[in-house]
């Protein structure tokens, strides 16, 4: 179903990231895999999974509040001619703090990560993807946007600003054969959700229904179906993956 | 073929107009430059001159002698 499709993922060296190219690469696709900055480990890792799974994953680097390390990108990624049938917005930035104890340049960090960069982002990728006319597109929101609670002001806005852009976006894009969803995961064992989980203290947020937090994996086969054809109608949607219950 | 015919072929042949209709031509001047209309322009003229435009720019093209100011002036297109 995605065999030789060529999939953009940012944040892709370590956590869900990691996880998405995995899961790409063993359905076929050839990956451009974002990180901020070269290394050798990320590298060989890289190298390790496009071998294993006969794709080629090209390791692609740049600062994602860079407005021209990005373009530059981004660019170079075109001049390969070939198509970018999906987009992953994966790269995010975890914080926790009630607003009054939040300074504003935090908050701006925050969305600049996790809001304008997947949207400076997507601009540079919808032109290559509307002279295609398809294209799938798939960010990162979370359950801490859907879930009203103490500390979120930050972090959880961020998200649910992912949440309502992917819907307007994916109503903008439609007409181009460009469909665009977002994932809404719940507490995930990376080293992310660990930190989260460790630095919330008293206030540990709830695993799941199912008594656990949510594998990297898990995450990565939604994104596997919503960047597929079986998911050919499925637009604008955030889709929760919290292994049920009203959790975070 | 020209820079200049490069530029008038991505309008006559994204908009399905003639070279006359390409003079003074304004962004909404005719129905079928709309905003949709307007990212495929883009799109072909980012194709004919191997280039990628600035957001700034591709919201600032509102007419077919802008554009090739734009394209003239930061994307070193000589007409």
């Amino acid at each position: 179903m995605l065999t030789g499709k060529n999939v953009l993922i940012t944040g892709s060296n370590r956590g869900i990231g990691k996880a998405f190219v995995e899961a790409f690469a063993k359905r076929q696709c050839n990956i451009w895999a974002c990180a901020r900055k070269h290394s050798e480990e990320f590298e060989t890792q890289m190298a390790e999974i496009a071998s294993q799974n006969g794709v080629w994953i090209r390791p692609v680097y740049f600062e994602l509040t860079d407005s021209e390390e990005m373009k530059a990108a981004i660019k170079q990624v075109l001049k390969s001619g070939e198509n970018i049938d999906v987009l992953i917005n994966n790269a995010g930035i975890a914080h926790g703090g009630l607003f009054s104890m939040t300074r504003m340049q935090t908050i701006r960090e925050v969305f600049d990560i996790n809001v304008f960069a997947p949207m400076e982002l997507a601009q540079l990728v919808l032109r290559k993807m509307m002279r295609q006319k398809s294209g799938s597109i798939i960010n990162m929101s979370s359950v801490a946007a859907l879930n009203v609670r103490a500390g979120n002001s930050a972090y959880g806005t961020s998200k649910a600003a992912v949440k309502a852009w992917t819907a307007v976006l994916g109503a903008e894009t439609a007409q181009y054969g460009i469909r665009v969803n977002a994932i809404a995961p719940s507490l995930t064992d990376t080293d992310m959700g660990r930190t989260v989980q460790e630095n919330a203290g008293e206030n540990r947020l709830l695993p799941s229904a199912m008594g656990r937090m949510a594998k990297a994996e898990e995450i990565a086969n939604v994104a596997v179906f919503l960047a597929s054809d079986e998911a050919s109608f499925v637009n604008g949607e955030t889709i929760v993956v919290n292994g049920g219950g009203d959790c975070d | 073929m020209t820079n200049k015919e490069k530029y008038v072929n991505a309008f006559t042949e994204t908009f399905d107009i003639t070279e006359e209709e390409t003079q003074g031509l304004q962004y909404s001047g005719i129905a079928a430059w709309d905003s949709v209309g307007h990212m495929s322009l883009v799109a072909a003229l980012e194709d004919a001159f191997d280039i990628m435009m600035d957001t700034d720019d591709i919201i600032d093209f509102s007419s077919f002698e802008k554009g090739m100011e734009i394209l003239s002036e930061k994307y070193d297109v000589e007409f």
